[in-house]
C-alpha cells in the first residue's frame, strides 16, 4: 500500500511537471500563480495546521519575497542568491513574528498578525525609495540560473515546479521528524508538550519563522511571475485568501494548501464562464464547503466514510 | 427516466453551454480588461457601460467594415496579478484589440503582455508614467495627469489662490497626481500649506477636514477615487468647512454628485470629459447612457465609449484590421469628431500614445456639474 502511494505521488509529480506543456500563455501563467500560492500555502499550513498557531501575516511575507526578489533581481543579483535572501529575510522577520504567540493565542494572535501584515504594507507603500511606492516596481527580470534563462512561460512553470518539489520534500521530512511531532503537541496540548520536556517557545518561533520562509520563496517567484509589484496584492486581504487557502483545502493535511490554492487561485478563472456572477457563485460555494466540510475539502473522504459506519 | 446523477451531468453542462458566449466566425473579438470587483468597481462599472454602449451601437449600424463586435468582458478583479492574467488569457483568445484596465497599476501589468503580442490597448489609466516606458501598442483614452494638472493649476492662478492643501489617496493614482499637482504649484508659486494623504477605501474623513482647514490655506485641493472624493466632501460639510475646493475630473464628476449629493455643491475643477460638456455630440450621449442604464454617465462612461468608436473610426480609415496598421495610424493622428461622430471630440494623438483634446473648468450648483469655460486642447494654444 505505502509503495502503491510513492507510485502515485511520483505519477502525478510527472503528469504535473509534463501536462502544462500543452497550455497556451493564459493557462500555464494561472497555473504557475497556483504553485506560488501553493508554495506560501504550505508554509502557512505549518504555522496553522500543523503547530496550531493563527496567523493572518502570510501575505506580509509573501510581499517581503517578492519586493527582496524585486529590488535584487533589478540590482542584477542571481536568484541563485535571491531565492535563499527572500526565505532568511523572512525567516528572521516570521522569528520576531513568533514572539506575540509566546504571550497570546487565537484571535488575540490573529489580530497581532493582522497588525503586522498593516505595518508591512505600510512600509512597502511608503518607502518610495526602495519600493517605488504606490508606483510599485516594473519589469522585473525573469530569472538566469547557471545560463539557463527561465523567461518563457513554460520554463517559469518548470522552474517554479521543481522549487515547490524541494520545498514540499523539505516540509514532508521535517514533519516526519522529531519537530514534526513536537508541532503537533504544541497545537494539541501545549501545556502537555511541555510538560515532556519539548521547549514550546522554541517551536512556536520556529513554526512562525519557518512558515514565513516558505512565504518568502512564494514571494520570490511571484515577483517574477507577475513581473510587477506594487503593495495591493500584500494586504491583509491576500491573507485572509491564504487563511481560507489552507482551510478550505485540509488544515493540518499534507496536501491540503494544494486543492486550497485550487480553490482561491483557479476556482474563481473556471467560474469565468459564469460571467458576471462568477464571484457570486465562488462566494456561496466556500459558504456551502465551511458548512458542510469545515474540515476542508480533503476530509470529505473521511466524512463519507464516517457516513457510511 | 434519467437517474440523479445522469440529470445533474446533463444540467450542469447544460448552464455550462448556455454560459459559454457564442461567437459567429466573420464576428470581430474585443476583450475588456476591467475593473468590475475590488475598489475599481465603480469606475470598471462606468467604463464597461460605455462600452456597452458603443458596441450596440456599432452593432447595429452594420458593424466595423461589415463585421460585428463581439466583446468580452473580464473582470481583473482591481488586482494586479489578476489584471495580468486576463492580458494573458485575451493574447492567446487573439482579439483585434484589448480595452482597459483603467487602475493604473492593472495597466502596468499587461501592457507589456499585449506589447510583446503586438495588440493595441485602449487604456483608462491616467498616471503619468504609463506613456514614458516606450510602449508601441498603448493608447490612452483621457488626458495625463502631467497634461490636465498644468490647467487646472493655470485656474488656481487666475482665482486668486496662493497657498493650498493639498488632500490625495494613497494608491498609484492620487499620488501621481499629488506629484504631478505640487509640481506645477512651484513653478507658479502657490504655497503647499498641507501635503494630507488618505487611504483608499476610507470611510471617516474628519480628521483630514480639520488637518486641511487648521493648515489656514487659501483653498484645498483633493484627489481621490469617487467614493473617497464624495465622502471627504460629504466630510467637509460636516464640519462647516467653507474653504472653496478643488479638484481635476473626479472631484465634479457626476459619479461623485450623485454620491455626495449636496455636500458637492460648491466644488470646481477641471475636467477632462464630461457630459455636460457644451458639445451636443457629448450631451446626446449623456441622454443616451442615461435612458440606457438609468443613471448618467461620468468620465469613465465616455472613455469606454469613445475607445471603440476610436477603433471603428481608424480601422474604417484603414479599410483593414491590422492592428500594426491600427497602431501606426492612431499615433501622431488627429480624427475630427465631425467624420466620426461617436468620438464625440475632436482628438489626436502623440507618439507616445498620449491623447489631446478640448476640456472643461467647472462647478457644481445645485447638484449639477456646471461647465463654466472651455480650454481648447494643448496643441491648439
Amino acid at each position: 500500500m505505502k509503495y502503491l502511494r510513492w507510485v502515485a505521488l511520483l505519477a502525478v509529480s510527472v503528469a504535473l511537471y509534463f501536462a502544462p506543456g500543452q497550455m497556451k500563455s493564459y493557462g500555464l501563467y494561472i497555473t504557475t500563480l497556483w504553485v506560488v500560492y501553493w508554495i506560501a500555502g504550505v508554509g502557512l499550513n505549518l504555522t496553522v495546521g500543523y503547530a496550531g498557531q493563527i496567523s493572518l501575516g502570510q501575505g506580509a511575507f509573501l510581499g517581503i519575497g517578492a519586493y527582496t526578489a524585486a529590488v535584487l533581481s533589478k540590482a542584477g543579483v542571481s536568484y541563485l542568491a535571491i531565492f535563499p535572501t527572500a526565505a532568511l529575510v523572512c525567516f528572521a522577520i516570521g522569528l520576531l513574528l513568533g514572539f506575540p504567540a509566546l504571550r497570546v493565542q487565537h484571535h488575540y494572535l490573529a489580530f497581532a498578525t493582522l497588525g503586522f501584515n498593516m505595518l508591512v504594507f505600510l512600509f512597502l507603500r511608503n518607502e518610495e525609495w526602495l519600493t517605488g511606492g504606490t508606483f510599485g516596481l516594473n519589469n522585473i527580470p525573469r530569472p538566469v540560473i547557471f545560463d539557463v534563462r527561465f523567461t518563457r512561460p513554460l520554463d517559469f512553470y518548470h522552474l517554479s515546479f521543481v522549487v515547490l518539489v524541494v520545498m514540499g520534500g523539505v516540509m514532508a521530512w521535517l514533519l516526519r521528524s522529531p519537530w514534526g511531532r513536537a508541532f503537533a503537541a504544541l497545537r494539541d496540548n501545549p501545556i502537555r508538550a511541555e510538560s515532556v520536556g519539548i521547549n514550546t517557545t522554541f517551536y512556536t518561533l520556529m513554526a512562525f519563522a519557518i512558515g514565513a520562509a516558505y512565504g518568502g520563496v512564494a514571494g520570490a517567484l511571484f515577483a517574477p511571475l507577475v513581473q510587477f509589484v506594487e503593495p495591493a496584492p500584500f494586504s491583509v486581504a491576500n491573507s485572509l485568501s491564504m487563511l481560507l487557502m489552507v482551510i478550505a483545502g485540509g488544515s493540518g493535511r499534507f496536501f491540503g494548501p494544494a486543492v486550497g490554492a485550487v480553490i482561491v487561485v483557479l476556482l474563481p478563472e473556471w467560474l469565468r464562464v459564469a460571467q458576471d456572477w462568477y464571484l457570486a457563485i465562488f462566494g456561496v460555494l466556500i459558504v456551502l464547503m465551511m458548512v458542510w466540510l469545515p474540515g476542508g475539502l480533503l476530509s470529505l473522504p473521511d466524512r463519507l466514510r464516517g457516513r457510511r459506519a | 427516466m434519467l437517474n440523479r446523477r445522469a440529470a445533474l451531468t446533463l444540467g450542469t453542462a447544460l448552464a455550462a453551454s448556455a454560459a459559454l458566449p457564442v461567437q459567429a466566425a466573420d464576428d470581430v473579438l474585443i476583450i475588456d480588461n476591467v475593473e468590475l470587483s475590488g475598489p475599481g468597481v465603480t469606475s470598471g462599472s462606468q467604463w464597461k457601460m460605455g462600452v456597452d454602449l458603443a458596441v450596440g451601437e456599432i452593432n447595429a449600424a452594420g458593424g466595423i467594415l461589415g463585421r460585428k463586435i463581439k466583446i468580452q468582458h473580464l473582470d481583473n478583479q482591481s488586482q494586479a496579478q489578476i489584471a495580468k492574467a486576463v492580458a494573458t488569457k485575451a493574447v492567446d483568445e487573439d482579439p483585434y484589440v484589448m480595452l482597459g484596465p483603467i487602475f493604473s497599476g492593472d495597466v502596468n501589468v499587461s501592457m507589456s503582455v499585449t506589447e510583446n503580442a503586438e495588440m493595441p490597448i485602449f487604456i483608462g489609466g491616467e498616471a503619468g508614467n504609463l506613456t514614458t516606458q516606450g510602449m508601441k501598442y498603448l493608447f490612452r483614452s483621457s488626458l495625463n495627469q502631467a497634461s490636465a494638472m498644468p490647467k487646472l493649476a493655470n485656474y488656481l492662478v487666475k482665482s486668486g489662490v496662493k497657498s493650498l492643501a493639498v488632500v490625495w489617496g494613497a494608491n498609484d493614482f492620487g499620488k501621481g497626481g499629488r506629484d504631478a499637482m505640487v509640481k506645477e504649484m512651484a513653478t507658479r508659486g502657490i504655497a503647499l500649506a498641507a501635503d494630507i494623504s488618505t487611504e483608499p477605501g476610507q470611510m471617516d474623513f474628519s480628521a483630514v477636514v480639520v488637518n486641511a482647514s487648521k493648515a489656514n490655506a487659501d483653498a484645498i485641493f483633493a484627489y481621490m477615487n469617487e467614493e473617497e472624493c464624495a465622502r471627504f466632501l460629504i466630510a467637509l460639510k460636516k464640519l462647516g468647512t467653507d474653504k472653496p475646493v478643488y479638484g481635476e475630473t473626479v472631484l465634479v464628476s457626476q459619479k461623485v454628485i450623485e454620491l455626495a449629493g449636496p455636500a458637492a455643491n460648491g466644488a470646481k475643477g477641471h475636467v477632462g470629459l464630461s457630459v455636460d460638456a457644451p458639445n451636443p455630440l457629448v450631451q446626446e450621449f449623456g441622454r443616451k447612457f442615461e435612458a440606457a442604464y438609468k443613471q448618467k454617465s461620468d468620465h469613465n462612461g465616455i472613455k469606454g465609449y469613445t475607445s471603440v468608436h476610436l477603433v471603428k473610426a481608424v480601422t474604417e480609415k484603414l479599410g483593414k484590421f491590422d492592428r500594426k496598421a491600427l497602431a501606426a495610424a492612431i499615433h501622431g493622428g488627429s480624427f475630427s469628431a465631425k467624420t466620426n461622430p461617436g468620438l464625440l471630440m475632436d482628438v489626436s494623438f502623440d507618439e507616445k500614445g498620449d491623447l489631446d483634446r478640448e476640456s472643461y473648468l467647472a462647478e457644481v450648483r445645485n447638484g449639477q456639474q456646471v461647465i463654466t469655460e472651455t480650454l481648447p486642447a494643448v496643441g491648439k494654444k
